[in-house]
């Protein structure tokens, strides 16, 4: 079974929205409705001090908060284990902003609806689909797509090599990885 | 198509609601996503090769068109530039075609300074008017234009200046990188070089971040470099992005990387670590250098930059183990683009270091990479311009600066004199870019014919009395563009999606139709298809050839490693000593000099520098909102100030206060920082717009130049753009 996940290598992040912006091109959202967020974490003090730039999206847990406290069943899980948001039938309560314990749902300024990551990057994946994606934009490389159920793929190799965890331990059974 | 299948643009369109009836129940799986996409696939997308515009790199992009509007863009890997993939700027500023406050007419300011729209004949005709009687009274020397160098503006803005008589055809290179590429000449006589980071031992960067001013390939060079093993520094004031691929920061004192420089050439020259053959057969003056060099002992640097002797003393033998696999960068803006006193000197001295290492077009090492260019096209077609009389101006003041730049501010500030009595700006935000943005403001007004070709209504638009709009870069074919590169390419602008305004018109036509107005027309009878097309021929290639695939590579003039160039210099050689430098009244070789400004020791000053971040270039992408909206929301506006210093003044992160000097006062959020030098506070260079027509980047922030005196460097003519200090209060204190 295909059960689609990431890796985030934070050591090769440099902070500079990439991501962010080609996202919001291929996905078409508006200039305020970002499917990515970013935090930034300063260690030490003057002049021995280190930097860490932390992208966070969607995890697509396994366990997702979003899903059971959606009264309307619009947020669920989709066949490739995808959290999926069916806008016909989202309802704009943002019960599901306040759930998600990594705060990368948001509301679209214009519809009132709530939206994230949608892992596009499958397409991409699976047949090649041309994308300005965060998996593809990306220049560092930050990212790497793949199934997490498939031993031979890149994301999974690299999981094991790097001993990457989800960045809140088993907590959701989240599907992203992050390298730190 | 089955019944329940959706396109992907009904797809999105439900996404945000607009079609949520449609989009309904389980269609929004992912299941239905891909089916979206794969019919969108044989739908009716068409594509176009394109150029970023979003800063000078131009990289080149394939262009989704969708129903005619601008869909996906994604990065041509054959770009050397960019290697497929583009940065934030890239994917944000393409909205500049769609944005709300775009140039629609032809504007003309009336008595009580508002701008009226007019029409294209009354733009041309007054304009051309006031050319003729300024050339007939006062000389066509008296007449000027700024550009920042694109594809097309480039060639039509020289063009239509030299054809009027005039040679004063200036770039933004004051406010960038025109002390660096005028010191570089002085030493190896070219303006530039490329450091082989990819394939380094060692590389040092001062002031220059490939992580905030991003070129995506040297990104990519500088990354690979790291997971090779190269040892990577970062000489700057502020510990900038770029430390994700490096190994060292080294937070130099602001102003005094010259100093830092000669610290390491003394460790080179006292313990005999440089490449003697190289030296000598390649240099001249070194003996003067080294002579000059002994008292500036690591611990004489350290003084000076706050940076340790040992560490000076290290990293100078590093650099010698390595060499000649290493090198000093070349920077680009950074530390001494144009931002001391000491800029020009500061370049002087990383080229005779660089030479010290014996690295010139060495593996690892820097490089002059190979380029190529149109050859001389038939002149029945394609007038060739009589070469204006004179020299541009400037060039008297600052004889080092690279004519091909020219000091645009200097000519600017003679418009008080009447010396200079007109001026165009094509793609130029002089007035509040570079230098004092008050100063600028009044020496603009003071013209007696002032123009300005934008697609935005900059604060030079709004000094100027003509203001005509451009096309966007999506909008328009340009010439194509010739980038150097280890493999030299071509490259091409196409035109992506119809003009958006009906009455805008392409860099191009405005030009040609202008030119025609001030009544030197017969040098514009060509279409630029038809100069595309020409130019391209000339290099065995055609535009039809060009669009089909962006980029055309010239692999039989790929670089070579090893080959010693030709010195482009008076003396056929490498110049330690310099008699140009000494002629203008600087020592013939590098020596310390200090920056013009110092920051009182009363604690409460601080120098105030500037720089990029990754998400915008120069004023132009502010009011591009999904970029501003990033700002906005994590507070890049803010000044970086030294978590000590903050203490001191008893400020916190995310405290409101006054950053005055004698020039401006206003208010910003602190962000209280570990990475920043205690003399410095970082205020980016993006903020602080002033023309309420650009409503998303208005009054953002503030300005770094309106705290930046009108300054230039002696000899070089940079625009000392961090010649200055402000004192921090904490509002409400």
């Amino acid at each position: 079974m295909t059960r689609y996940g990431m890796l985030i290598n934070t050591k090769k992040c440099i902070g500079c929205y990439a991501c962010r912006t080609a996202c919001q091109r291929q996905n078409g959202l508006l200039p305020d409705e970002a499917f990515i967020r970013f935090e930034e974490r300063e260690q030490g003090t003057y002049p021995a001090v280190s930097v860490e730039h932390l992208p966070l999206q969607c995890m697509h847990c396994e366990d997702a908060p979003c899903v059971s406290v959606c009264p309307t069943g619009a947020s669920h899980i989709g066949p490739d284990g995808i959290v999926t948001v069916d806008h016909g039938k989202c309802i704009g309560c943002l019960y599901c902003v306040a759930a998600c314990p990594y705060q990368v749902r948001v509301r679209n300024s214009q519809t009132g609806g709530v939206d994230k990551c949608r892992f596009c990057n499958v397409s991409n994946y699976e047949n090649g689909t041309k994308m300005s994606t965060c998996v593809t934009a990306c220049p560092t490389g930050v990212r790497i797509f793949g199934d997490l159920d498939d031993p031979d793929c890149e994301l999974v190799k690299e999981i094991n090599r790097t001993h990457a965890e989800p960045i809140a331990g088993d907590v959701t059974k989240s599907k992203v990885y992050y390298v730190r | 198509m089955s019944e329940h299948a959706i396109t992907r643009r009904s797809f999105l369109a439900g996404s945000a609601g607009v079609a949520a009836a449609i989009a309904g129940s389980e269609f929004l799986s992912f299941g239905s996503w891909q089916q979206a996409y794969a019919e969108e696939a044989a739908g009716p997308t068409t594509t176009a090769h394109s150029l970023c515009n979003a800063c000078s790199t131009k990289c080149g992009f394939t262009a989704y068109v969708v129903d005619g509007k601008l869909d996906k863009i994604i990065g041509d890997a054959s770009h050397p530039y960019c290697e497929g993939t583009l940065c934030a700027r890239g994917y944000g500023y393409a909205d500049i075609a769609y944005s709300a406050d775009r140039l629609t007419d032809p504007l003309k300011k009336n008595e009580s300074g508002q701008f009226q729209a007019i029409s294209w004949e009354q733009a041309y005709a007054e304009i051309g008017e006031k050319v003729q009687s300024i050339i007939k009274e006062s000389g066509p020397e008296t007449l000027a234009i700024v550009q920042d160098p694109r594809p097309s503006g480039k060639y039509y803005s020289q063009r239509f200046m030299n054809a009027l008589g005039s040679p004063n055809v200036y770039t933004h290179g004051v406010a960038c990188n025109m002390s660096k590429n005028s010191g570089f000449a002085q030493v190896i006589g070219a303006s530039d070089y490329t450091s082989d980071v990819e394939n380094s031992k060692m590389t040092m960067f001062i002031g220059r971040s490939y992580a905030d001013a991003i070129r995506p390939s040297a990104l990519h060079a500088l990354e690979k470099a790291h997971e090779a093993g190269a040892y990577i520094v970062l000489v700057d004031p502020r510990l900038n992005n770029s430390i994700a691929f490096a190994d060292e920061w080294v937070p130099i004192n602001p102003g005094t990387d010259l100093a830092f420089i000669l610290g390491m050439a003394h460790v080179l020259v006292s313990k005999g670590l440089y490449d003697k053959d190289y030296v000598a057969a390649n240099s001249v003056g070194f003996d003067e250098w080294a002579s000059y060099l002994q008292n500036c002992t690591p611990e004489w640097a350290q003084e000076i930059t706050g940076i340790d002797a040992n560490t000076i003393e290290r990293l100078a033998t590093m650099f010698a183990e390595a060499a000649p696999a290493a090198s000093i960068e070349p920077s680009w803006r950074g530390a001494f683009g144009c931002s001391y006193d000491n800029s020009g000197e500061t370049a002087r001295a990383v080229c005779a270091f660089n030479t010290l290492l014996g690295c010139w077009n060495q593996k690892g090492g820097a490089l002059f990479l190979p380029s190529v260019s149109a050859s001389k096209l038939d002149a029945g077609t394609f007038p060739s311009v009589p070469k204006p009389e004179g020299t541009i101006v400037g060039a008297k003041e600052y004889p080092l600066s690279q004519s091909g730049m020219g000091v645009s501010v200097f000519a600017a500030n003679l418009a008080t004199t009447g010396m200079v009595r007109g001026m165009f700006f094509y793609n130029s935000n002089m007035v509040a870019g570079y230098s004092n943005p008050e100063h600028l403001k009044e020496c603009v007004e003071a013209l007696d014919l002032s123009v300005a070709i934008d697609v935005q209504m900059s604060e030079t638009c709004m000094a100027c009395q003509y203001v005509l709009p451009d096309t966007s870069y999506l909008e328009r074919l340009e010439l194509p563009e010739f980038v150097s590169a280890k493999t030299p390419v071509v490259t091409l602008r196409d035109k992506v999606i119809e003009k958006v305004h009906p009455n805008t018109r392409p860099v191009d036509q405005i030009f040609s139709e202008l030119a025609e107005a001030c009544g030197v027309g017969e040098y514009f009878t060509f279409s630029v298809e038809e100069l595309a097309d020409a130019q391209l021929a000339s290099v065995g290639l055609s535009l039809d050839a060009l669009r089909q695939k962006g980029t055309a590579a010239f692999p039989e003039k790929t670089f070579e490693y090893g080959k010693t160039p030709e010195w482009k210099t008076p003396t056929g050689k490498i110049q330690f000593a310099s008699d140009a430098c000494e002629k203008a009244g600087l020592p013939r070789v590098p020596q310390w000099r200090e920056p013009a400004v110092s920051v009182p020791d009363d604690g409460a000053s601080f120098r105030l520098i500037g720089g990029k971040q990754a998400i915008h270039s120069h004023t132009q992408t502010a009011n591009i909102e999904a970029l501003m909206d990033i700002t906005k929301q994590y507070g890049l506006d803010r000044v970086w100030m030294n978590a000590n210093r903050a203490a001191e003044l008893g400020i916190a992160d995310g405290d409101t206060v006054l950053v005055s000097n004698d020039l401006f006062s206003g208010q910003a959020q602190v962000k209280v920082t570990e990475r920043i030098n205690p003399e410095a506070l970082y205020l980016p260079s993006h903020y602080g717009c002033s023309s309420p027509q650009q409503k998303t980047a208005y009054n953002v922030g503030l300005r770094q130049m309106d705290f930046v005196p009108y300054r230039l460097e002696e000899g070089y003519g940079g625009a000392c753009t961090q010649e200055t200090f402000v004192t921090v209060k904490k509002v409400g204190a």
